[in-house]
């Protein structure tokens, strides 16, 4: 087995490994039984070291006691030596519960064994892969917000993370996991200490605590606002700091105030001056917010309709397809001007959902396995461009569907991306081959029905990104043999056409947005592919669209908040 | 016979069933837990995915049947690993958005895998535990240091000033020697015996 797997296999262990790596392991766990062995074996081997070493280590108890750099990360550590403690915690809740005979008192008790967070955020924060695992607040709206130059940009639905969250200009709406909501005003910089906690250290903010969100924990100067319900205002900056409950109750703790509680109309001043009158509350609320949402996606939608009613007119557009324009029920007519796909036809469980404009835009949500839109494309082509915008809710499939070419024969595109977030884009070479060959990413030779290649990019998406848009581009361009793919405008993956693999006279033919139905001819198999998301629109271009292009196409028809 | 002595009937029964139940449970709990870490990548959880494993084969202990009595630990612990499979995926499934997790397609080989291994558990530690022996003293503080709460690699760092990252690399090598060696020890011994 290749060293390069046994390093992620202890990586894994050590909780060290990113989470592309960890996708790459379970990948080769899935595929190869010997890398199962290793790995099995490897964590044995992990568990007895453990016991051992604290073997070692009660041996050694007169020693100086130890100073521990990190007591929550190794409080889970000697899984193997510390079983007493769990089970025979059970076993006394098990007797008690035999005695009451019920089980609430035992679930009761459980959650306060639950888990640190997780080590990987302590350990590695260089290079900062945590902050895609871990998060405590979403990014509900985010209105012309202007990012200082080295902070990390977001775009509404982003999780975010423990840490820093910092912007120049705008305003943010965001929702805590423990189900209160700040609305925030720039220059603003908080941190998100946890789902429950978030110190402001600038900016001025308005939260609101629905009853299940009561006890938490807004910090500011030497104060914290406990909120026991419904909503306040806080502004925090130049060394002032001032608090009013807007309804309901606060309660603050430290600082001069301690143990103090608010009521609706009251203020104090944390730190500093007194603040103008006007001060707190105009503070925009939840539904301002949603007011001034829908206002400036009004504009972004009008701007992207002008540069959609321009694109359509592009002569090398084979097909140009928006859910803002559907004319039937069951149609979603080809717009573009000299295109030669058919209009597209709703089969199955296609719903009408909202599209990337909010309710100004309509989507088409394939979620249900039998939902398609079909269409038919004539002719043949010199390349291949395909962008979209799409809104993933869940990998569920091993594969899911863009845009997928019918019987997937010689010519035909495949666009897809698979369960662990990476996009593959491929076209027949040879239909008529039976294939085996290495796959690098899969370290592993894969068997085929077919010569083709699937160019895939690294993963794009995660669990994390659920129901945020996104714009998908790949260029399949066999003049300069190269195929590229993008996200969000940005340029993802670049890979040669081999001699082997390049195809010249390209083709569509029957084909389908967002599902699979119709798969090998020969094949009697039915693959579940359909995309548990959202598409709102989709080209097809005949000509390699150069990187400036596919970033124009992402910058005119982004989304509010991007 | 009236309605409260079939009451005490049932509950002494119950209570007959539980005493077998914990003592199965506690003479088998640690390969139970071992099947539970080899599903875990980052061995968090396993405390809470045991118990509720526990709790759940205690729901079901009536539906328990061992084929005979002979088998009835080793019935015991394959049954209580199944249960203790599904407890795991629900577990990660929960935790799914904020860490590494396997997905359920790899927990299920996983679990098949260490199912089929679960004899082999106390010689692969016998093995562990050879190999480690044949490592000179400082390596094996070295190896150890990793799994120590008392010790880790940044203080043994700071007292021969080398580079953190290095010793970290050195023991890698040296976790990948033990493992070479645990292989050989265990293909001898399925070779001789």
């Amino acid at each position: 087995m290749d060293d390069n797997i046994r390093q992620l296999i202890f990586q894994a262990i050590d909780q060290t490994i990113s989470p592309e790596d960890f996708d790459r392991l379970q990948d080769a766990i899935e595929q190869d039984s010997e890398v199962r062995t290793a790995y099995l074996r490897a964590v044995h081997m992990s568990g007895t070291l453990e016991d051992l070493a604290s073997e070692s280590d009660a041996g050694e108890k007169t020693d100086a006691p130890a100073v521990h750099s990190n007591p929550t990360a190794k409080r889970q550590r000697g899984l193997f030596n510390s079983r007493l403690s769990a089970t025979w915690n059970w076993l006394a809740a098990a007797a008690v519960l035999l005695a009451v005979g019920g089980t609430a008192f035992w679930f009761g008790q459980r959650n306060q064994s639950s888990v640190s967070d997780s080590p990987i955020a302590e350990n590695d924060s260089s290079d900062g892969s945590e902050s895609r695992i871990a998060g405590h607040a979403t990014l509900r709206h985010a209105i012309d917000l202007q990012w200082p130059s080295d902070a990390v940009r977001r775009v509404e639905g982003d999780v975010l993370p423990n840490g820093s969250f910092a912007f120049e200009e705008g305003v943010a709406e965001i929702d805590f996991f423990c189900g209160a909501t700040l609305i925030v005003e720039g220059p603003a910089e908080l941190e998100i200490e946890s789902d429950w906690s978030v110190r402001v250290i600038e900016g001025r903010l308005r939260a609101m605590v629905p009853p299940a969100a009561r006890g938490f924990i807004v910090k500011a100067a030497d104060s914290e606002i406990v909120d026991l319900g419904t909503e306040f205002a806080l502004s925090v900056g130049d060394g002032n700091s001032q608090v009013e409950v807007i309804d309901g109750e606060i309660e603050l703790r430290g600082g001069e105030f301690h143990e103090e509680r608010l009521l609706t109309g009251e203020s104090r001043v944390l730190a500093g001056e007194k603040a103008d009158a006007i001060g707190l509350a105009d503070i925009p609320t939840a539904s301002d917010m949603k007011r001034r949402h829908g206002r400036v996606a009004e504009t972004r939608f009008n701007s992207w309709q002008a540069a959609s009613q321009k694109l359509r007119q592009r002569s090398d557009l084979i097909g140009y397809f928006t859910a803002a324009e559907m004319t039937s029920e069951r149609f979603l007519p080809n717009v573009a001007t000299h295109g030669v796909a058919s209009s597209a036809f709703l089969s199955g469980p296609v719903t009408r959902t909202s599209g990337r404009f909010g309710e100004l835009s309509p989507g088409l949500d394939f979620s249900r396995p039998g939902a398609r839109l079909r269409m038919q494309v004539d002719g043949e082509f010199e390349a291949f461009t395909f962008a979209c915008w799409a809104r993933i809710d869940s990998l569920d499939h091993r594969y899911n569907a863009l845009f997928m070419g019918d019987g997937y024969e010689n010519g035909e595109p495949h666009w897809q991306i698979r369960d662990d977030g990476r996009v593959m884009f491929s076209v027949m070479v040879d239909d008529s081959q039976e294939v085996r060959l290495f796959s690098k990413v899969d370290q592993k030779i894969v068997h085929d029905a077919g010569l083709h290649r699937v160019y895939m990019t690294e993963p794009i998406w995660n669990s994390s990104m659920s129901g945020q848009w996104l714009h998908l581009a790949a260029v399949f361009d066999p003049a300069s043999r190269r195929v590229t793919q993008y996200l969000n405008g940005q340029p993802v993956s670049h890979h040669p056409i081999e001699d082997k693999f390049l195809v010249t006279r390209l083709r569509i033919g029957p084909a389908e947005i967002g599902n699979w139905g119709q798969p090998f001819r020969d094949s009697p198999w039915f693959a579940v592919r359909n995309l548990n998301g959202t598409i709102d629109e989709l080209a097809i271009f005949n000509e390699a669209l150069a990187d400036g292009e596919i970033r124009e196409l992402y910058e005119q028809g982004k989304p509010l908040g991007y | 016979m009236d309605s409260s002595e079939v009451t005490s009937r049932k509950s002494e029964d119950r209570e007959q069933q539980y005493d077998e139940f914990v003592a199965l449970l506690a003479r088998h709990d640690l390969a139970i837990r071992r099947f539970v870490r080899f599903l875990l990548p980052s061995g968090d959880g396993v405390d809470d995915v045991i118990q509720e494993t526990a709790l759940e084969c205690w729901k079901k202990f009536t539906d328990f049947q061992p084929e005979s009595a002979d088998s009835t630990a080793d019935d015991f612990v394959r049954w209580a690993c199944v249960i203790a499979r599904f407890k795991a995926m629900s577990w990660q499934r929960d935790r799914k958005r904020d860490r590494l997790v396997f997905r359920d397609g790899v927990i299920e080989q996983l679990a098949q895998a260490a199912l089929d291994a679960l004899d082999q558990q106390d010689e692969e530690r016998r093995a562990v535990e050879a190999c480690l022996d044949q490592l000179p003293p400082d390596q094996r503080r070295l190896v150890l240091s990793v799994h120590s709460p008392s010790e880790s690699i940044a203080r043994i760092a700071k007292e021969t000033g080398e580079n953190a990252r290095r010793l970290y690399s050195r023991v890698n090598v040296l976790r990948t020697l033990l493992l070479n060696c645990v292989e050989r020890r265990l293909a001898g011994e399925a070779g001789n015996g």
